[in-house]
């Protein structure tokens, strides 16, 4: 692109408007996480032996599964990019479907850990230490589904005769769905690990 | 695309390098929160546990805000939308665990 304004680009920081919309979004959703994290933690300090009690019910293995899911689905959501930008159809569908399966993974697994927690009468109302498991891991997997939805849009219209041609979309959507992966880094230690058995 | 990216095949090279960094450093989580502490350590071996539970998550953020994300080719002006968020993060931890009641 020749300089001069375009308007595809934002001038001073020169990424696409919408990746920037995303970025602006990103971090308003890194305070919205930043709230729990912080009440968790004064929550944590000032109940020591109910969080570690209850901690050590929380299933570490399926957390740990989850956890490798989400880093091959951030992998397989920027192998795509780089080959949608290359015109790689084939891959591009092939690695996006991936993504989208990981997604499903995911909550597949996060289903078995919920289900197991109700059929031990764990549920959101039991202490406040569930309250916030539920409430973040909860928020999480919404955001999981959140970022599924456009992924399946664009999976299935790579499909159709017209074809699928929007690096910078799905770049974005690659923005959000690296930041979901983010947040389980820090859950995961956070809600699972940190509580050393007595 | 701002066009500033190096060739798709060192791209390729440093997803796969990144990747791999993130599950090592994820089994190195599960390892370091194994019991290996000694008990007459008490509460300072909680805080050992949560510090580097802590630390690989913090490191293992960089890596996916720097490589996947594209902030270490973006415009440094991008960089705000993430240490903005983190710092106020920490002032909000800070001012209420040291500060609070």
């Amino acid at each position: 692109m020749s300089s001069g304004l375009s308007l595809a680009h934002e001038p001073v920081t020169k990424v696409a408007h919408g990746k920037l919309a995303m970025w602006i979004f990103l971090a308003s959703e890194i305070m919205f996480f930043t709230g729990f994290f912080g009440a968790f933690i004064v929550l944590r300090n000032s109940n020591l032996e109910l969080f570690s009690h209850s901690a050590a019910e929380l299933t570490k293995g399926l957390a740990l599964l989850n956890t490798f899911i989400l880093i091959g689905s951030s992998l397989t959501m920027a192998l795509s990019i780089l080959n949608l930008e290359k015109g790689n159809m084939g891959k591009f569908k092939l690695f996006l479907g991936l993504t989208i399966l990981c997604g499903f993974g995911f909550l597949i697994v996060k289903t078995i850990e919920y289900s197991t927690k109700f059929s031990h009468h764990i549920f959101p109302w039991t202490n406040v230490f569930f309250s916030f498991y539920f409430l973040m891991t909860g928020f999480h997997a919404i955001h999981v589904i959140a970022g599924m939805i456009p992924m399946t849009f664009m999976f299935i219209k790579a499909f159709t005769k017209k074809g699928y041609n929007h690096p910078v979309k799905v770049e974005t959507l690659g923005l959000y769905w690296h930041f979901v992966d983010l947040v389980w880094i820090f859950l995961f230690p956070v809600l699972y690990l940190i509580f050393p058995a007595h | 695309m701002s066009g500033h990216h190096p060739d798709s095949k060192t791209m390729f090279d440093s997803y796969i390098k990144v990747a791999s960094a993130l599950f090592v450093l994820t089994v190195l989580t599960w390892v370091a929160a194994l019991d290996w502490v000694p008990k007459s350590w008490g509460e300072a071996g909680n805080t050992l546990h949560i510090a580097i539970g802590l630390l690989i998550a913090i490191v293992k953020a960089f890596m996916v805000f720097y490589v996947f994300m594209h902030l270490q080719f973006d415009n440094k002006f991008i960089r705000a939308f993430v240490f903005v968020p983190i710092f106020l993060f920490f002032v909000l931890t800070f001012a209420l665990n040291v500060l609070g009641p």
